[in-house]
């Protein structure tokens, strides 16, 4: 778990501690006994569809909300009884970022600078420029991707040990976005934290150590990146010119979910795609579709993994 | 660790943020503290003295005059009671410790900057106390406003009242402002709601004032008055009597209650949810 391949060698204890939380709301929603621990490090992907409690586990652990039932710890401090020092160790970017939109960027980054009594100007302009922000328009004015830039300096500046992105990339454009996975990257190289949430595979593919899947309130499924897209590395539709066998495309190698409907095959690949397409080429092939699987056949794939181990 | 000042800014504290932020606002409601006045000290020439307007006054109904506080009223004090402190500049200053008040944290939680304010260090008591200073401050600030200007002006139309009624009078508006902007303030910490923490200090408001002004025509009121937080504010008569400490001395215990009370609520609470 983490990275123990790395220089430092294997930490002693996680950075985040989630014992048992559940936290349940009178309208519905919320998490239902999340137990998962983050090592200093390491880059976890808390990955789910919206409305699964990403965000209310995010809130909780910042102290925000207050859990019904089980414990908190970030880096060994109760999220609860030590909010102030736990949170003085953390970087947090909220999922819903609303600013004080009067004030400019300067401002505002200068206000929280005081308000944690450590980063330096220096260090926020070099942020900033970093993520070519512009300081001195009033939030107010800014495009939703320049006022997230404006969440994540805020987040970054201080260099917390660790960091907490709620759907950090949403609303900016693809080379911000790169320039985000980079920053991640970069602060655990440093040996320090980050958990982000995301319900975009792809993003936390591309930067995460670990995922943990939730849904409706429960972590169903915590796993290294590349076992979890072991799982279900392409997804192959086909359509042919004639209706297939019952058992057309049974027996090749790899294939992990199979399913034909007249004319048509869906097929889970996670081995090699060589033999598919030589069986592909034995018929007369109309249409051809090879992708990434999506979240929700990601999520299909984990499953009938899982039963098929039980 | 290294520090640099930026601009001009003074966002230090959450209290130095939450007057800064409010800064054009307070120098609004102080302009129109200084507009009260001065309109009534520009109308005063006209009732100073005036035998024809004692005598009109004279025959108005008790009631009537006992309501709107109206005694003595071609005298200086007896003026500047009926026509700013046993109404309208209270009451002014109680809209704007409410409207603030209410906005403090429950603003923040609804606009959803608490999130983002919560990322820094700051404990949820240090963050109410803060905020609950600016707010006694920025009171402070425009009620000074009125008797800043009724003193230096006032001579000039020939309107003379002693130091303390003014200052007594000025004191007793602001604490009650003060007062209800804490209520509100309260509300608000212990519900995340605006909306509804403005709407029954509203009524609490209207209610003390009511409780206050009809205790001098209905009697059955009168051994209740001291539930009413404007009775022990204005309804004592400060510009008659000058500092009432043991009126005072009750506000002040209200006041620290509901400072108090929205502490211990916002701490125990989901926020912005």
């Amino acid at each position: 778990m983490g990275s123990l391949d790395s220089d430092r060698g294997i930490p002693d204890r996680p950075a985040i501690v989630l014992d048992d939380v559940s936290k349940r709301y009178r309208g519905g929603g919320g998490v239902d006994g999340v137990t998962l621990d983050v090592w200093p490090g390491e880059v976890f992907g808390f990955l789910g569809p919206n409305g699964a409690g990403k965000t209310t586990t995010i809130r909780l652990l910042l102290d925000l909300i207050r859990p019904d039932r089980g414990t908190i710890t970030v880096l060994g401090l109760d999220t609860r009884r030590d909010s102030v020092a736990a949170r003085r160790r953390i970087g947090y970017l909220p999922g819903e970022l609303a600013l004080y939109d009067r004030m400019t960027a300067r401002e505002l980054l200068t206000h929280f600078a005081y308000l944690r009594g450590g980063p330096t100007w220096e260090e926020i302009g070099r942020l900033a420029s970093q993520f070519s922000l512009e300081l001195d328009r009033p939030i107010r004015e800014l495009s939703k991707g320049n006022r997230q830039k404006v969440g994540l300096v805020q987040a970054l500046m201080g260099r917390p040990d660790v960091l907490v992105l709620d759907e950090p990339t949403s609303g900016l454009d693809p080379l911000v976005q790169h320039q985000v996975h980079r920053a991640i990257r970069d602060v655990a190289a440093d040996g320090r934290t980050v958990f982000l949430s995301s319900h975009v595979l792809p993003e936390v593919a591309q930067v995460a150590d670990r995922v943990g899947l939730i849904r409706d309130g429960r972590v169903i499924a915590v796993e290294r990146v590349q076992d979890l897209r072991g799982h279900a590395a392409h997804i192959v539709d086909a359509r042919f010119a004639a209706p297939l066998a019952d058992d057309a495309f049974g027996d090749l190698p790899g294939v992990d979910g199979r399913r034909v409907a007249g004319d048509t095959v869906h097929l889970e690949v996670t081995g090699p795609l060589a033999p598919v397409v030589r069986e592909l080429g034995r018929f007369d092939v109309v249409d051809l579709s090879v992708r990434e699987p999506d979240l929700e056949e990601l999520f299909l794939a984990f499953y009938e993994g899982a039963d098929a181990t039980a | 660790m290294r520090r640099r000042e930026v601009g001009s800014a003074h966002l230090h504290s959450v209290f130095e943020r939450t007057l800064h932020e409010q800064r054009r606002a307070l120098v609004g409601w102080s302009l129109g503290m200084v507009a009260l006045a001065a309109t009534m000290l520009a109308l005063y020439p006209t009732v100073h003295g005036n035998e024809q307007f004692s005598k009109l006054i004279d025959s108005y109904p008790e009631a009537f005059k006992s309501f709107f506080g109206v005694a003595d009223y071609t005298s200086g004090p007896g003026y500047l009671r009926a026509e700013v402190f046993s109404f309208m500049a209270p009451l002014l200053l109680v809209i704007l410790a409410v409207l603030w008040g209410s906005d403090l944290t429950a603003g923040e939680e609804e606009r959803g900057t608490i999130d983002v304010l919560m990322a820094n260090p700051v404990s949820r008591r240090r963050i109410v106390a803060e905020k609950w200073a600016a707010l006694a401050v920025g009171v402070a600030v425009v009620a000074a406003s009125l008797g800043v200007v009724i003193a230096v002006a006032g001579p000039a139309v020939s309107l003379h009242v002693g130091w303390g009624p003014l200052w007594a009078s000025v004191v007793a508006s602001g604490i009650l402002a003060l007062l209800l902007g804490s209520l509100a303030l309260a509300l608000g910490a212990a519900t995340g709601r605006r909306g509804m923490a403005r709407g029954v200090t509203a009524m609490v408001a209207v209610a003390a004032y009511l409780l206050s002004s009809l205790a001098g025509l209905v009697s059955w009121l009168r051994p209740v008055r001291w539930l009413s937080p404007w009775y022990h504010a204005l309804g004592v008569d400060p510009m008659a009597t000058g500092f009432r400490p043991f009126h005072l001395a009750v506000l002040v215990l209200l006041v620290a209650a509901c400072a108090v009370a929205a502490l211990v609520a916002f701490d125990h609470r989901d926020l912005g949810t």
